[in-house]
C-alpha cells in the first residue's frame, strides 16, 4: 500500500518531518491546525476508531466526541480535551495507554496527530463530525495496480508439474502452493459435461451428449475435452448465453423507464447483434468499436448503426425531456449523459467514472474535467429510433421497384386492352380510354355500409336507411358517417352517383369530407348557393364559385357528379363522365391531415339540420387520393353505368392473354414479397444530433456552467492519449470515433483486463477481481495479478479473440477441479480466492426457465427475432404491463427472448435474482428466500413444466415407474440414475404420478446447483 | 453461533440479521462470503421505533389546501403572484394566486392548522409532526416520486423499503419484510420501480400484498394438489436434498434452502391469516371505513398494514393513488381541486384517522412511525392563463408538507416554513435526504453508515447529503 502514503491520510509533509529529522525546516513546515485540516485529518481518525461508542444518545462514559460542544464538556471522568496541553487531556492520556479503543490502540502516528491536534489548540470544524464528506483516508493514484501498462508475465516454475494443462494453471499452482494448499481432484465426467454445458450454453446436455463424452473421455481424455469445448464453443446457444451477461452490464431494457414506460419494439435488434458478434467471435476490440461508434464509423451498415443500441440500452425520461421548464430539461439531460458515460467506462474500462460529476473522484485519479471530456465525446448520442438498410439491399430494392413498374405496366396494358374491348362490344364505343383507376375509399351501400377498399366503414345518423343496394336520404330523417380516416388527403376527387328526391331542394350534400370538428370541408352540394345546380360546396364558401353548367333536370335515373381538387387549387366538376360547366382555381386549396376528418354522407357538414341534408338516394360514392384526368372519369362513369366489373375484365381475355397475365401477376406478387425483405426496417440505436459544447458543471449543476471542454479520456489511463485534439466544436461523428480509438486502444490496460476478468467471473462465480465494474480504490484486487495480464495478453495476441481465452479457462485444470469442500483448505482460504476447487454455482433465473423448458421438451430453440411477450398492456398516457404465464410455442423460447420491460418485472425470474435492468449488473447475487420456495413450489409454469416433462417421459419410456423415474433422474440431473434414487422415486410415482415426481426434481437441490 | 440461531430469519437485532443474511448468500460455507451484503455491525444508537408504515400520495397533495395554513393566501385571492422571476413551472401556466377551497383551523390540544380536507385526520391532530418546509429536485411526477422513495431521482436505486429490509431484516418468519399495497384503481406511474430493490439483492424488493383473492403471488399452487401428494412431495424434496448434501459435504447455502422450504410452509399459514380481515370485529370495520363506498379500498389497506405492523413487518407501503391516467385516479389536481382533491381525500381521511387511533389504543406507536408522504405539492397560483383565476393547481417542487407520525416524534407540532402565500419553502427548509435521515434515525440507524458498495461508491439512502431534522424529534 505504497500510495496510500503519498496521497492519504497521511499528508507526506507531516511524515516526513515525523520521522527524518535532518529535513531543513522550510521544506518540512508543518501546516497550521485550522478547521479544514480538523476535518481532513482528524474527523477521520475519530470517526473511524472513537465514534462507534462515543455518540449518539447514550454514548459510552458519557463521552460524546461527535460534537465540539460535548467534546470539549467531557463525560463522566470530566474534561478530557484541554487545548494546547496534551498532559492535562485525560483523552490522549488514555489513548497514549493504549486504553482507548480498548481492543484496538491507535496507530503511533494517528496518536502523534492527536497530540499535535491538541498541542496546537485543538481547533474544531465541522460541528458535528461529517465524516463521509471528509477525504477518502486512502485512494488510488496513476501507481495504482490496474493503471500500469500491460506487460507479459513470464511463466512460474509450476508450469513443468504434471497437474498444470495450460499456464493459467501454473499461476493458479503458484499461488496454491505458496499456502501449502494442493488443487482438488479432477470432477466425475458426468459432472463435467454438466458444467460445461452450463457455462457455455447455459442448457443442460442431452443424454446423447453425455454418452457419447463418458464413452469417448476413456478413450482419449484430453482431445475428447477439446473437442467438445469445440462442439460448444460452435454451438449458436452459445451466443445466446454469453449475450445474457453482456446485457447484465449494459443495462438492456426494451422499455423506457420512468414514468411513460414505453415499449421499445426496436431494441431486440442490440441483443441479436450481440449473440451474432458472441458467436462469430467478432474481435474484442472491433465488438466495442462498433458498440461505441458503429453507425458514424460504417453508416451503411445496418449491424454497425445497431450496435450503438448499448449507448441507448437504459432509461430514458420522456416526460422529463419534454416538460416546459428548460432549466429542468437540462438536468435531465445531464442525468441522460451519465447513465450513458458511466455505462461506458464500467463496461470497458472498470472504471466509475459518473463520481466524478459534481467533483473530482474521490478514490481514483479521475478529475471531473475528464468527466466533462467524456461527457463531451457522447454529446451527439441520442435515444431514439432509426431506419436501417444495407447497401445490397438497397440496391435489390431499387431493382425490384423497377421489375416491378414493369411488370405493372405489361398487366395494365393487357387490362386496358379487354377493357376497352368489353366496352365496345357492350356499348358499341370504340374509345381508347384509360384503365380504372383505383379508389382509396369506396361504398356501394350494397349489402352494408362498410368501406370496400380501407377501413372508413360507414355509420348511419340517425333514421338513414338502406335499401335495394343504395342509401336512402330524406330530409329530417338521417345521414352516414365516418370514424376519422386514419391517411392524409391534399389532392382528390370525390365521385357520387345520385338520384335527387326533387329538384328544388337546396343546400344539401351527395358526399362531403371535413375536419373533425365540422367547420371546414369540401363537399358535393346541390342547390346551395344557385338554385338546381351543383357545386363544390365549402365552408363560408370559400372555395365554391358557380361552373356556369346547365341545371339539373333529373330525378329519374342515378346520377354521377365527380369534383376533382388539384394541387394548384384548380376545381373541376363532372356529371355523367363529361366536363360540368367550367372549371374554377382557388387559392386557398384544404388539405386534410391523417387522422384529422372524417366523411358524410348526405350532410353538407358540422351538425345536422335540414337546411344541409340531401334529399334523395345515393347509389355509391368514391374517393380518390389524387385529381383524376378527364377520360379516368369517364372510364369510371362508363365502367359503372354497364357494371363492368374488375372480374368481367379478366375474364374477357384470351387465353394466352391471360396465360401472360397470370405469369406476370405471380411474378409481381413475387417482387412485393421479396420487397419487404429488403425493405429498410426501425431499429432503436443512436439517433445523433449536432453535439453540444460541454462544459465543467460546477456540482454537477447544468445551471452553473464553467469552462467548455473538449471530448477527451481520462489522463491516467497509460497509452494512449487522453487528448483528442479537437475543439469543443467538433462534431459528433469525430468526437466518438476517436473515444472508440481511445477504449480500444491495444496499449489501453483497462480494456483487455476487464474483460478477461469478466469471462473469468462468469466461468468461475468470481473474478480474478471481484468487482467486475470496479478496477479503482473502491474495487477488489486481483487475486493473480500476473495470471489477468497473462490472460489479457493472450486476448490482444490472438487478435481479440473471445473463444480463445474461453477455451483457455475451460480446458484449464484449475477450471476441472471437484467442487467439494475440503475442511482443511477452508482454514486456509476460506473464500476459495485461490481456487483450490470450483465453486458450486446456482442456476440463474434464465438458465433455470430454459432447463425447465428442456426438460419438459418444450423448449423452442428459435434463435433471435422478435422477442416473447409474457404481459399484458395498455397505453394511458404511460404504458402498463400486467404480467402473465402464456402458454404455447412461441413463448417457450430461451429466457433471453423475454422482452424485458423496466416497469414489468417477472416475478418468477426476480425470486432467482434476476437483476433490475434499470442499471448496470456485473455480477448477480445469489439469494435463497421462502418466496422463492413457493416459486418454484406452486407457479403455473413450474406445474406446467412438470406435467410436460411427465407426459414426455411416458411418451418415451412406457408404463414402468422405474423407467420413468430413471429417465427423470437423467433429464434433471444430467447423470444415470443410482440404486438409491431408484428406490423411493419408483414408491412416489407409483402413489402419486410422475407429474409430482418431476415437481419434487425441479425443486431439488442438484437439479439447481452445478457442481 | 449456534447454527439453528444462525438460519432463523427471526433473530432480533440489526447485526443478527445481517448475519444472517449474509448466511443466505452464496459462498456455501459462512466463512466463504466473498462479498458482505453489508456492513451494519448494530444498532447505531437505540432506535425510538422498529416498523414503518408509509402512505404515499401519487399526483401532488395541495399543502396550500391540506396542512400549511395561509391567512394571506385568501387576502391576495385573485391577484398576481409578486415574484422577481417568472415562476417555471411544469405545464408553464402562471395563473391568479387562489385561496384554499377548504377551511382551516386550529386542531386538538396542540393547536395545528389542518384543513376541513382532512376532518376525520383533524381529531388525531396531537398525534401528527407535520413538515411544511419540504423542497424537490424536480416537478416531473415519476422522478419526484422516485426520490421520495429512493433519494435518487433515476430508476436503479433501492427504496427505503428495500434499504431497511437490507440494513434490519425483519422481525417475522413468516412475512415478507417489506410489503407494498397499491391503489386497487391502478398502480402507480412507473410500477415496481417504486420498490425497487436497485442495486440490493432481489430479496429487499417490495412484495405486493393483495386484500383479496390469492393475497400473496405463489402462496399456493395455481392447481390444486392433494394434501397427500404435497405432503409426500415435501417428505421427498428433504430426503432427496438430505442425501445431496451428505455426497457434497458441508455447505450452508444448500442448507440455507433446505431451511427456505420450512420458511415457506410457515408463511403459506401466516399469510391467509394476516389477509384475512373478517377477523377483525364489526366496530373496526366501521372505524375504517370497509363498509363505506369511498373509503372501503384504502379502510381495507390502513386495516392490512395495522395487521402486518402488528405481526413484525418492518415495512409497509401504501399507496393512495395511482399512475396518470385519465380520468384521473390520483391527486393530480390540475383542472378542479375542489372535485379531485376534495374526492381523493374522502378516500383516505377517515381509514387514516382509524389507523393512527388503532395504533395508539394497542400501543403500537410505542414502535412504529408513520410517514405522509407525496412526491411534491401545488402551486398557490391557479394552473390557468395570466390574469386569469382557474381552478386547477400545478406541480410545485419548492415547497410543500409531509406528516409524521409515532414514537420519538413531537406530536401536534409543525415544523419549518414557506414564504406567505405557500409557494416556496423559506425557513427551516427540508430536502428528501435530510427526512430519510431522520427516518432512519428514528429506526437507531446512522444514514451515514447504513451503505453498500455499488460500481465505485457506497451507496446511501442519502446520496452524500441529509441532516438529521432534529426539531421535530421528542
Amino acid at each position: 500500500m505504497k500510495n496510500a502514503v503519498a496521497t492519504g491520510l497521511f499528508p507526506l509533509l507531516f511524515l516526513v518531518q515525523l520521522t527524518v529529522s535532518t529535513t531543513p525546516l522550510h521544506a518540512s513546515e508543518p501546516l497550521a491546525w485550522n478547521a479544514a485540516r480538523f476535518d481532513r485529518e482528524l474527523a477521520p481518525l475519530l470517526a473511524t476508531h472513537c465514534l462507534t461508542c462515543h455518540q449518539g444518545k447514550a454514548p459510552k462514559g458519557g463521552l460524546d466526541l461527535s460534537q465540539r460542544a460535548a467534546a470539549f464538556s467531557g463525560g463522566e471522568s470530566g474534561r478530557v480535551i484541554t487545548p494546547g496541553k496534551p498532559a492535562a487531556s485525560l483523552l490522549l492520556a488514555r489513548v497514549e495507554a493504549s486504553e482507548m479503543p480498548p481492543d484496538k490502540p491507535l496507530p503511533l502516528r494517528a496518536r502523534k496527530r492527536l497530540r499535535a491536534w491538541i498541542t496546537s489548540g485543538a481547533v474544531w470544524g465541522t460541528d458535528p463530525i461529517q465524516v463521509l464528506p471528509s477525504p477518502a483516508p486512502q485512494r488510488a493514484d496513476t501507481e495504482w495496480w490496474s493503471l500500469q501498462p500491460l506487460t507479459r508475465p513470464p511463466l512460474p516454475a509450476t508450469q513443468h508439474d504434471n497437474w498444470v494443462r495450460n499456464p493459467i494453471d501454473a499461476f493458479v499452482l503458484r499461488r496454491l502452493r505458496a499456502q501449502q494448499l494442493t488443487p482438488a481432484i479432477e470432477i466425475s465426467p458426468s459432472q463435467l459435461l454438466r458444467r460445461l454445458h452450463f457455462d457455455l450454453l447455459g442448457l443442460p446436455p442431452t443424454s446423447t451428449d453425455l454418452l457419447d463424452f463418458t464413452n469417448h473421455l476413456e478413450k482419449n481424455r484430453e482431445t475428447t475435452i477439446h473437442s467438445t469445448v469445440s462442439r460448444l464453443l460452435s454451438s449458436r446457444h452459445f451466443g445466446e448465453r454469453w449475450a445474457r451477461h453482456w446485457l447484465d452490464v449494459v443495462r438492456f431494457g426494451e422499455s423506457q423507464g420512468f414514468e411513460r414506460d414505453k415499449l421499445r419494439p426496436h431494441s431486440y435488434h442490440y441483443r441479436d447483434w450481440v449473440i451474432r458478434a458472441l458467436n462469430r467471435d467478432l474481435p474484442y476490440n472491433e465488438f466495442a468499436r462498433l458498440q461505441i461508434a458503429g453507425d458514424v464509423l460504417a453508416p451503411d451498415d445496418p449491424e454497425s448503426v445497431i450496435a450503438t443500441g448499448f449507448l441507448v440500452a437504459g432509461a430514458y425520461d420522456e416526460v422529463g425531456q419534454s416538460q416546459r421548464s428548460k432549466a429542468m430539461r437540462a438536468v435531465v439531460r445531464q442525468d441522460e449523459l451519465e447513465d450513458i458515460v458511466g455505462t461506458l467506462g464500467q463496461t470497458f474500462l472498470g472504471l466509475t467514472v459518473q463520481c466524478a460529476r459534481c467533483h473530482d473522484h474521490k478514490f481514483d485519479p479521475i478529475q471531473q474535467a475528464e468527466y466533462y471530456r467524456l461527457t463531451s465525446a457522447v454529446g451527439g448520442v441520442r435515444h431514439g429510433v432509426r431506419q436501417v438498410i444495407s447497401p445490397s439491399s438497397k440496391q435489390r430494392q431499387q431493382e425490384l421497384i423497377r421489375e416491378m413498374t414493369q411488370l405493372r405496366g405489361r398487366l395494365q396494358t393487357l387490362e386496358q386492352t379487354a377493357q376497352n374491348q368489353l366496352l365496345a362490344t357492350q356499348t358499341g364505343i370504340a374509345r381508347k380510354l384509360p384503365l380504372r383507376v383505383q379508389p382509396v375509399a369506396r361504398w356501394d351501400f350494397d349489402e352494408t355500409l362498410n368501406d370496400r377498399i380501407g377501413k372508413a366503414h360507414a355509420i348511419q345518423h340517425p333514421a338513414a336507411r338502406r335499401s335495394g343496394g343504395a342509401l336512402l336520404l330524406d330530409r329530417d330523417k338521417g345521414y352516414a358517417a365516418t370514424p376519422p380516416i386514419e391517411f392524409g388527403l391534399t389532392t382528390k376527387t370525390l365521385e357520387a352517383w345520385v338520384q335527387l328526391k326533387n329538384l328544388d331542394q337546396r343546400g344539401g350534400s351527395a358526399l362531403t369530407i371535413q375536419h373533425l370538428n365540422g367547420q371546414k370541408f369540401d363537399a358535393i352540394v346541390f342547390g346551395e348557393r344557385e338554385s338546381r345546380h351543383w357545386m363544390a360546396g365549402s365552408e363560408g364558401y370559400l372555395r365554391t364559385r358557380p361552373f356556369a353548367a346547365l341545371p339539373e333536370t333529373t330525378t329519374e335515373t342515378l346520377v354521377q357528379l365527380a369534383i376533382t381538387y388539384q394541387q394548384d387549387g384548380t376545381i373541376t366538376a363532372y356529371r355523367n363522365g363529361k366536363p360540368y360547366g367550367k372549371p374554377y382555381r382557388v387559392t386557398n386549396p384544404l388539405t386534410f391531415a391523417a387522422g384529422k376528418w372524417m366523411v358524410l354522407f348526405g350532410l353538407r357538414h358540422g351538425a345536422p339540420a335540414a337546411e344541409k341534408q340531401l334529399q334523395g338516394l345515393l347509389d355509391c360514392a368514391q374517393i380518390y387520393d389524387r385529381a383524376l384526368e378527364p377520360q379516368e372519369i369517364e372510364t369510371s362513369y362508363l365502367l359503372e353505368t354497364h357494371r363492368i366489373s374488375h372480374d368481367r375484365v379478366l375474364a374477357a381475355l384470351s387465353p394466352v392473354q391471360r396465360s401472360h397475365y397470370k405469369q406476370d401477376l405471380v411474378a409481381l406478387q413475387l417482387r412485393e414479397e421479396t420487397l419487404k425483405n429488403h425493405a429498410a426496417y426501425p431499429v432503436y440505436a443512436v439517433t445523433p444530433k449536432p453535439a453540444e459544447v460541454a462544459y465543467v458543471l460546477s456540482r454537477g449543476n447544468p445551471a452553473t456552467p464553467g469552462k467548455a471542454v473538449s471530448a477527451g479520456g481520462v489522463a491516467a489511463v497509460p497509452g494512449p492519449t487522453a487528448d483528442f485534439g479537437l475543439s469543443p466544436q467538433a462534431p459528433d461523428a469525430v468526437r466518438r470515433k476517436a473515444l472508440a480509438e481511445w477504449v480500444t486502444d491495444n496499449h489501453n490496460p483497462l480494456f483487455s483486463r476487464v474483460i478477461v476478468n469478466r469471462l473469468w467471473h462468469y466461468h468461475f462465480g468470481v473474478g480474478i477481481v471481484s468487482t467486475p465494474n470496479d478496477f479503482g480504490y473502491n474495487g477488489g484486487r486481483p487475486s493473480h495479478p500476473e495470471l489477468l495480464d497473462w490472460l489479457a495478453t493472450e486476448l490482444v495476441a490472438s487478435n481479440w479473440s473471445l473463444k480463445h481465452v474461453h477455451r483457455l479457462i475451460v480446458t484449464s485444470a484449475t477450471y476441472r477441479q471437484d467442487s467439494r469442500v475440503r475442511p482443511e483448505c477452508l482454514l486456509r482460504d476460506a473464500e476459495n480466492r485461490l481456487l483450490w476447487r470450483r465453486n458450486p454455482q446456482r442456476l440463474e433465473a434464465e438458465a433455470l426457465r430454459d432447463t425447465m423448458l428442456f426438460a419438459a421438451g418444450q423448449l423452442n430453440r428459435q434463435l433471435g427475432g422478435p422477442p416473447y411477450q409474457d404481459f399484458t398492456t395498455f397505453v394511458s398516457n404511460s404504458q402498463f404491463y400486467q404480467i402473465t404465464d402464456p402458454v404455447g410455442a412461441q413463448f417457450n423460447r430461451r429466457t433471453i427472448y423475454r422482452t424485458w420491460l423496466r416497469s414489468g418485472r417477472n416475478r418468477f425470474l426476480d425470486a432467482f435474482d434476476c437483476p433490475d435492468p434499470a442499471t448496470t449488473a456485473p455480477r448477480r447475487v445469489v439469494t435463497t428466500t421462502p418466496t422463492q420456495s413457493l416459486a418454484l413450489l406452486n407457479h403455473s409454469f413450474v406445474l406446467r413444466m412438470a406435467r410436460h416433462m411427465a407426459d414426455r417421459i411416458t411418451r418415451e419410456t412406457g408404463p414402468n415407474p422405474s423407467d420413468q423415474a430413471a429417465r427423470a433422474v437423467l433429464l434433471a440431473y444430467s447423470r444415470p440414475a443410482t440404486d438409491e434414487d431408484l428406490e423411493p422415486s419408483t414408491r412416489f410415482i407409483q402413489e402419486h404420478g410422475l407429474a409430482a415426481f418431476c415437481r419434487v426434481l425441479f425443486n431439488s437441490n442438484e437439479f439447481l446447483y452445478i457442481d | 453461533m449456534h447454527r439453528r440461531e444462525v438460519l432463523s430469519f427471526a433473530t432480533r437485532g440489526i447485526g443478527a440479521v445481517a448475519l444472517t443474511d449474509l448466511l443466505l448468500r452464496e459462498g456455501v460455507a459462512a466463512h466463504e462470503v466473498t462479498a458482505p451484503e453489508s456492513n451494519v455491525t448494530g444498532p447505531h444508537f437505540p432506535p425510538r421505533v422498529r416498523r414503518v408504515i408509509q402512505i404515499v400520495l401519487c399526483g401532488g397533495l395541495s399543502q396550500v389546501d391540506s396542512f400549511d395554513y395561509k391567512p394571506l393566501l385568501r387576502r391576495y385571492h385573485g391577484t398576481p403572484l409578486i415574484s422577481p422571476h417568472r415562476p417555471d413551472v411544469f405545464f408553464g401556466q402562471v395563473g391568479l394566486l387562489r385561496k384554499s377551497d377548504w377551511a382551516f383551523k386550529q386542531r386538538g390540544q396542540s393547536g395545528l392548522w389542518i384543513s376541513d380536507l382532512f376532518p376525520h385526520l383533524s381529531q388525531v391532530a396531537d398525534e401528527l409532526t407535520v413538515i411544511n418546509s419540504m423542497y424537490a429536485e424536480t416537478s416531473n411526477h415519476t422522478p419526484a416520486t422516485f426520490q421520495q422513495n429512493s433519494g435518487f431521482r433515476l430508476n436503479g436505486f433501492p427504496t427505503c423499503g428495500a434499504w431497511l429490509s437490507y440494513g434490519m431484516g425483519n422481525e417475522t418468519d413468516e412475512l415478507p419484510s417489506y410489503v407494498v399495497i397499491p391503489d386497487p384503481r391502478g398502480v402507480p406511474a412507473g410500477g415496481s420501480i417504486n420498490w425497487s430493490n436497485g442495486f440490493l439483492s432481489a430479496r429487499h424488493q417490495g412484495v405486493v400484498l393483495r386484500g383479496s383473492g390469492q393475497p400473496l403471488d405463489d402462496l399456493f399452487p395455481e392447481e390444486p394438489i392433494p394434501p397427500a401428494t404435497e405432503l409426500a412431495s415435501r417428505q421427498l424434496l428433504a430426503n432427496l436434498n438430505r442425501r445431496h448434501l451428505q455426497q457434497r459435504g458441508t455447505s450452508d447455502a444448500l442448507l440455507a434452502r433446505m431451511r427456505s422450504y420450512e420458511l415457506a410452509a410457515k408463511m403459506q399459514s401466516a399469510v391467509p391469516v394476516v389477509a384475512n380481515l373478517d377477523r377483525e370485529t364489526a366496530l373496526t370495520h366501521r372505524q375504517y371505513g370497509l363498509g363505506g363506498k369511498a373509503t372501503a379500498d384504502f379502510g381495507r389497506a390502513c386495516l392490512l398494514a395495522r395487521r402486518l405492523v402488528e405481526r413484525g413487518v418492518r415495512f409497509v407501503q401504501l399507496f393512495s393513488g395511482g399512475a396518470f391516467v385519465r380520468p384521473r385516479i390520483n391527486w393530480d389536481g390540475h383542472e378542479d381541486m375542489v372535485r379531485n382533491h376534495g374526492r381523493e381525500a374522502a378516500r383516505i381521511d377517515r381509514p387514516l384517522a382509524a389507523l393512527i387511533r388503532d395504533l395508539r389504543q394497542r400501543g403500537l406507536f410505542d414502535d412504529t412511525l408513520v410517514l405522509f408522504t407525496s412526491e411534491f405539492g401545488r402551486t398557490p397560483f391557479a394552473q390557468s392563463a395570466a390574469s386569469t383565476l382557474g381552478t386547477g393547481r400545478d406541480h410545485n417542487q419548492n415547497g410543500f408538507s409531509v406528516w409524521l407520525a409515532g414514537a420519538g416524534l413531537r406530536g401536534g407540532f409543525s415544523y419549518g416554513d414557506t414564504d406567505d402565500v405557500g409557494w416556496k419553502a423559506v425557513n427551516q427548509r427540508v430536502h428528501w435526504h435530510d427526512f430519510h435521515a431522520t427516518v432512519l434515525h428514528l429506526l437507531g440507524i446512522d444514514h451515514r453508515r447504513l451503505t453498500f458498495y455499488h460500481n465505485g461508491i457506497q451507496r446511501r439512502l442519502t446520496n452524500v447529503h441529509g441532516n438529521v431534522v432534529k426539531k421535530i424529534l421528542s
